[in-house]
């Protein structure tokens, strides 16, 4: 019994063993940013991401690249989340991979929060330069003040080269050209080494004699004061004023050397402006709209009315980023994200052009993977359970017109 | 040898047991305040000690003072009411600062690069030694808490004036003026921090003109004080000696 028993404590021993080792080599890389995770009706429902381009697909350490395209800001903003009247463009990337060189919204620099209005559609730009080498996904994202980040589409980025030389230079308004990546870091070390230096050389003073015990006893039985020498306080007399000698001189040697500075800046930015969208001559009522779990498919029963000039059809339906678009109408050639575009997954039960003063009521199917993938199913389980989105209509030349659509949603679970 | 024999034959084998024990206490003290001292600093201080961005002449000047100078009030009672030791601030200050340098160089830049000139801890020493001293020649908590607690917060933005001067220079950038601090926080991406997080250069002094660091660093120092009292009877209450009378003990 003894030798069946050491038997599997050995052997248990070399399973845990191999078990430590496979656990050390399987280390998948963490590469998301939690996009999939946010609650379906808020990426539904907040900030419309569309028209984006990614300049590059790969870009070397020290050269830049853009993304561009617009967001709407959904007037149904929903009521759990702050509304967006101070929000951040930010980049969604895993730390400084890249140094954001600069971001626009409506061609306005926005190095700080801005307030943004509900219902109205605007352009931006982030301008990326490239620091550390790898395979980074690069995503559009929007801090608003009391709701998170509510992150857009994610595109792979490659940066290749080394970090080593990527530089940071700038100008001074005081005429100095500085390398920004190491700019005074000699002057850091410096004087945390000095104070550090000081400091332990006050603790050395003490700790060389014997502390804990004879002390506490000498305490214990009285006698504490004998513990404090007229030396001793020669000597801390001697490192305050250092101390205090040591702060003017370098205050004094660092307002000579550096006349000119001025406080941070900080401050919300009002009155971007948003894009001119046209009006549109397409309004669209949504009859009911259905949630199919087991297909994977939202259905929405929509009545066109075209009160424009020209027929129209519908070719796109992008809501929380994810793309579903008729084929027959239109083919998407902005190299946009693969996983959030859905090609075909746009099906209308009667698309043929809406002539000019007709209104049609029509059976709309988005379906993709891309509904479980990205946990937009789980809109079921929020505890406003509308969707959101925006449709896109084309005439015979190719003219677009963007319709918002907002309405209660029904899950279908058989 | 017996239960009621010494553990050491001599003097001078006492004495080096002795030193053993000095030397095992203060790595114990140093580690564990440098731990515990750390965290609290970190979950208070916070952003306004990790990044440039931050470090303004009106917040910083005031918080960063008043949440750091409670380790030291502790640690300061226990050493010298115990042991007459003066080197309570200080010892808990170069463990704060150590780890955070271990922080800030090891996770700050070599895990998430973001650059050290970015990203680099507040300086606190002259006013540890400062404290220290006042302790020491007082020999009084309130004198202490009152000269000493004045002299932390006043000291500590001249402290570390010439570390982020250089960072306070100006700078055009695309048609706005940023300081090369500023430019730093908006260059280098960090995620999960969106500016609107920042707080700097809020408040109500505006008729004091530029000069506000200096009223900053006197309310800081008021603060201070008081603080000091507080944890001063922490670190009391910590090292005190409690007999506890019963039948069963």
């Amino acid at each position: 019994m003894k030798t069946i028993k050491d038997k599997v404590a050995k052997l248990s021993f070399v399973a845990l063993l191999m078990a430590l080792t496979s656990a050390m080599f399987y280390t998948p890389t963490a590469s998301a940013h939690g996009e999939k995770s946010q609650a379906a009706f808020m990426r539904m429902r907040t900030i419309h991401w569309f028209d984006l381009n990614w300049s590059k697909d790969e870009v070397a350490v020290n050269d830049s690249m853009t993304i561009s395209g617009k967001f709407h800001v959904f007037a149904g903003w929903p009521e759990t989340v702050d509304k967006p009247e101070v929000s951040f463009l930010n980049i969604g990337i895993p730390g400084p991979v890249f140094i954001r060189a600069g971001s626009w919204i409506g061609g306005q620099l926005v190095p700080r929060s801005v307030s943004l209005e509900l219902g109205d559609t605007y352009e931006f730009k982030v301008l990326l330069k490239a620091r550390r080498p790898g395979d980074w996904h690069v995503h559009t994202m929007m801090n608003v003040e009391g709701g998170g980040p509510i992150i857009g589409p994610g595109k792979w980025v490659t940066i290749t080269g080394t970090m080593g030389d990527f530089v940071n230079p700038l100008t001074t308004l005081t005429g100095q050209t500085i390398d920004l990546e190491t700019y005074a870091l000699e002057n850091v070390y410096f004087w945390h080494a000095l104070w550090y230096s000081i400091g332990l050389a006050w603790l050395l003073f003490w700790v060389k004699r014997p502390m804990f015990i004879p002390r506490y006893i000498a305490v214990s039985s009285g006698k504490a004061d004998t513990l404090i020498s007229a030396t001793d306080k020669k000597v801390a007399i001697g490192f305050a004023v250092a101390t205090l000698g040591l702060l003017m001189f370098s205050m004094g040697a660092t307002n000579d050397e550096y006349p000119i500075t001025t406080p941070l800046q900080a401050g919300l930015m009002r009155g971007i402006k948003p894009i001119e969208m046209p009006e549109t001559s397409v309004s669209v009522k949504v009859e009911d709209a259905t949630y199919r779990v087991p297909g994977r498919a939202m259905q929405m029963t929509l009545t066109i009315t075209n009160n424009g000039d020209s027929a129209v059809r519908l070719g796109e339906f992008n809501t929380a980023s994810v793309r579903f678009l008729d084929a027959d109408v239109l083919e998407d050639e902005s190299g946009y994200p693969d996983d959030i575009l859905a090609e075909e997954g746009l099906t209308v039960s009667d698309n043929s052009p809406i002539a000019p003063g007709e209104s049609r009521t029509v059976e709309v199917t988005a379906s993709d993977a891309a509904w479980e993938v990205y946990r937009l199913a789980d809109l079921i389980y929020d505890p406003d359970s509308r969707f959101a989105g925006l449709l896109f209509f084309f005439d015979e030349d190719g003219n677009r017109q963007m319709t918002m659509v907002d309405a209660p949603l029904i899950p279908s679970f058989i | 040898m017996s239960a009621s024999q010494s553990a050491v034959r001599s003097r001078a084998e006492a004495v080096q047991v002795s030193r053993a024990f000095d030397w095992m206490i203060l790595f114990t003290l140093f580690t564990a305040v440098l731990g515990g001292y750390h965290i609290h600093y970190m979950l208070t201080g916070g952003d306004w000690d990790f990044w440039t961005d931050w470090k303004d002449r009106r917040l910083w000047v005031t918080v960063a003072p008043i949440v750091s100078i409670t380790f030291p009030a502790a640690v300061q009672a226990c050493l010298w009411f115990r042991y007459r030791l003066p080197f309570g601030a200080i010892v808990c200050v170069l463990a704060l600062m150590l780890g955070e340098w271990i922080n800030r160089y090891l996770n700050f830049w070599g895990w998430t690069y973001f650059p050290v000139n970015f990203c680099f801890p507040s300086n606190l020493v002259p006013g540890a030694i400062l404290l220290d001293v006042v302790l020491m020649l007082s020999s009084s908590f309130v004198l202490t808490a009152v000269v000493g607690g004045m002299a932390w917060g006043l000291v500590f933005y001249p402290g570390n004036w010439p570390i982020i001067a250089p960072l306070h220079v100006p700078v055009e950038y695309n048609g706005m003026m940023f300081t090369l601090a500023d430019l730093q926080g908006y260059h280098y991406v960090r995620t999960g921090t969106p500016e609107y997080i920042r707080m700097v250069e809020k408040g109500t002094l505006r008729t004091f003109g530029k000069d506000v660091a200096p009223v900053s660093a006197f309310f800081s120092a008021f603060v201070s004080i008081i603080i000091y009292f507080l944890w001063h009877y922490f670190g009391r209450w910590f090292a005190k000696t409690d007999f506890v009378a019963g039948e069963g003990i």
